[in-house]
């Protein structure tokens, strides 16, 4: 799958979880430029996009992400 | 040497003219002579745990750029396990030793076994809670690939015993505070002007708010004939102390570091103002509860990731024992941080964990709906501070019990004083309830009153601090 489509999925989770339609994710979005996304809820978000890509991440990759562009990478090698 | 006794401030005042008119040409002497201020200030109160701190820091600089330099994975693991375990290990021994000694002591007391086993006689070093969580976060930051491990031995020792924050926080992360020690600091008159307004709102706050409260709350606790409403007012007054105390030693560090060019870690945003007990930790010790976000609420919530809410639950309780364990060697402690967790168990089934309802700055009132939001959440923090207070669970437990005798008078101890000291209290969150938008109610005050006025603000405060000072002989943070 291309980047830009997981992208697009991944911003569809955020939409969903964190319920706010304006949400518009880049490779560079972090979680200070989201509103709702805090440390609380950031979980929620990875177990959202575990399910929707039937994918696992190790422990020490989700503390790894520095933004949107690394997870996405992460959910790439594992496609 | 408390930020507010004069040995303090002559240091002060001899250090922040060498260091910015003696030191100012070259950035790596200004850097060793705020090390050395940093150590002198350590060694004032006790000068054999500056070798304990030196040892620690060195371990952990050395470590730092060994985990930055080993190729394998296995390696950095293991080379930040040894650095996570020592620093754990004098944490633990200096501050929990006599507390598991004790503990076990009375367990085997209850099968009728007595081991034999003596307390030690240990001092807990200064700071050692805070420094020990800076060195930690460092390691696993540098192990993570969040920050590269700092070159400069000069600046990272500088960073750990920093010495507005190394008392009683806050605790500045690595990439908060080194990028500053390592770049040429250049005098500005704003901030340090700024600096000396946040001094004196966390001055008046600690010497005329939380020390006259501190008199009225130790009178009430201390005295086990009290019952019925004085209790809670006791309760009340600690409550204020807690906040007042810490914020206020907290507003005087970011300030004393804002007179040398530093902009340090925020630590409370007016947490009596939160509506549930979720905000509240967001906005109370902020530094610590980040920390605690990251390094143990983040890693557990991830393991526990795949039982839904329940694994929340459990990583949030986990995150508040931690939390009150770190607070001192204490079953109160354990017991306070545990029912902080359990709060947040109805939020995170309501799902309200992240619902952000700030007031806006600019309305005057708060509805009927956030005043009783607030209110309830000021009770919940005040009535579980009385287990942070007592002496033991069980007199917490007792403190508890009177409280509902309200039969027969208790001992006369209302006096007109505590008419003035609640004076000082809504004072003080009127001004931070209209200022609630700004770092510290003082911010800005150039901008916003012209200088007479401003002076008039000034000379108001000194007046109150010099004539209402209470007594109460250090913070109460420092002994954590």
């Amino acid at each position: 799958m291309e980047k830009n489509e997981i992208l697009k999925i991944v911003n569809d989770i955020f939409v969903d979880v964190l319920d706010n339609e304006n949400i518009k994710l880049t490779d560079e979005t972090t979680a200070s430029d989201v509103e709702e996304w805090d440390s609380l809820n950031h979980i929620q978000l990875v177990v959202a996009v575990e399910k929707k890509f039937k994918i696992r991440f190790k422990s020490d990759e989700i503390r790894s992400w520095q933004n949107i562009g690394q997870m996405v990478s992460s959910i790439q090698t594992k496609l | 040497m408390s930020f507010y006794t004069i040995p303090f401030i002559l240091f002060f005042v001899g250090f922040f003219f060498v260091y910015w008119f003696v030191c100012n040409r070259s950035l790596k002497l200004q850097n060793l002579l705020l090390l050395a201020g940093s150590y002198v200030f350590y060694a004032w109160f006790d000068w054999r745990f500056l070798f304990l701190l030196m040892g620690s820091t060195l371990l952990t600089f050395v470590l730092g750029i060994g985990i930055e330099n080993a190729e394998a994975t296995g390696r950095k693991k293991a080379l930040l396990a040894t650095g996570v375990l020592v620093n754990v290990a004098v944490l633990l021994y200096f501050k929990y030793t006599n507390f598991f000694i004790s503990s076990f002591v009375a367990l085997l007391a209850h099968f009728n076994i007595n081991p034999g086993l003596h307390l030690l006689d240990l001092v807990l070093p200064l700071g050692i809670s805070f420094y020990t969580f800076r060195l930690l976060s460092y390691l696993y930051d540098v192990k993570n690939g969040k920050i590269k491990p700092v070159k400069d031995g000069v600046v990272f020792a500088s960073y750990v015993a920093f010495f507005p924050s190394m008392i009683a926080g806050p605790i500045d992360r690595t990439k908060t505070l080194v990028p500053q020690l390592e770049k040429p600091r250049v005098f500005n008159y704003d901030m340090a002007s700024d600096g000396m307004r946040q001094i004196l709102w966390g001055l008046f706050k600690k010497v005329v708010v939380a020390d006259n409260c501190a008199k009225i709350a130790s009178d009430v606790f201390d005295n086990p004939a009290f019952h019925g409403p004085v209790l809670i007012a006791g309760a009340f007054f600690f409550t204020i102390q807690m906040y007042a105390d810490f914020s206020g030693y907290s507003d005087m560090a970011i300030g004393i570091a804002k007179l040398l060019g530093f902009n340090i870690t925020r630590n409370f945003n007016y947490p009596y103002f939160s509506q549930n007990i979720a905000e509240f930790w967001r906005k109370w010790h902020i530094s610590l509860t980040t920390w605690l976000t990251d390094y143990v609420f983040t890693p557990l919530s991830i393991s526990f990731r795949n039982i839904g809410n329940a694994g929340l639950c459990i990583a949030i309780v986990l995150t508040f024992l931690v939390s009150g364990l770190w607070h001192g060697a204490n079953w109160t402690f354990v017991v306070w941080g545990f029912l902080h967790g359990c709060y947040f168990i109805p939020l995170i089934l309501k799902g309200k964990m992240n619902k952000k309802k700030e007031i806006p700055a600019d309305r005057y009132m708060p509805t009927f709906k956030e005043f009783r939001n607030i209110l309830g959440t000021f009770l919940l923090v005040m009535f579980t501070l009385v287990i942070f207070k007592a002496e033991s669970l069980a007199y917490a437990g007792s403190y508890f019990h009177r409280l509902f005798i309200l039969q027969g008078a208790s001992p006369h101890i209302m006096t007109s004083k505590w008419a003035v000291v609640m004076l000082f209290i809504v004072g003080m969150f009127a001004i931070e309830w209209m200022n609630r938008a700004k770092q510290h109610p003082f911010e800005n005050l150039q901008i916003r009153l012209p200088r007479l006025g401003r002076w008039a603000v000034y000379n108001a405060f000194f007046i109150l601090i010099i004539l209402y000072t209470g007594q109460a002989p250090q913070f109460i943070y420092a002994k954590f």
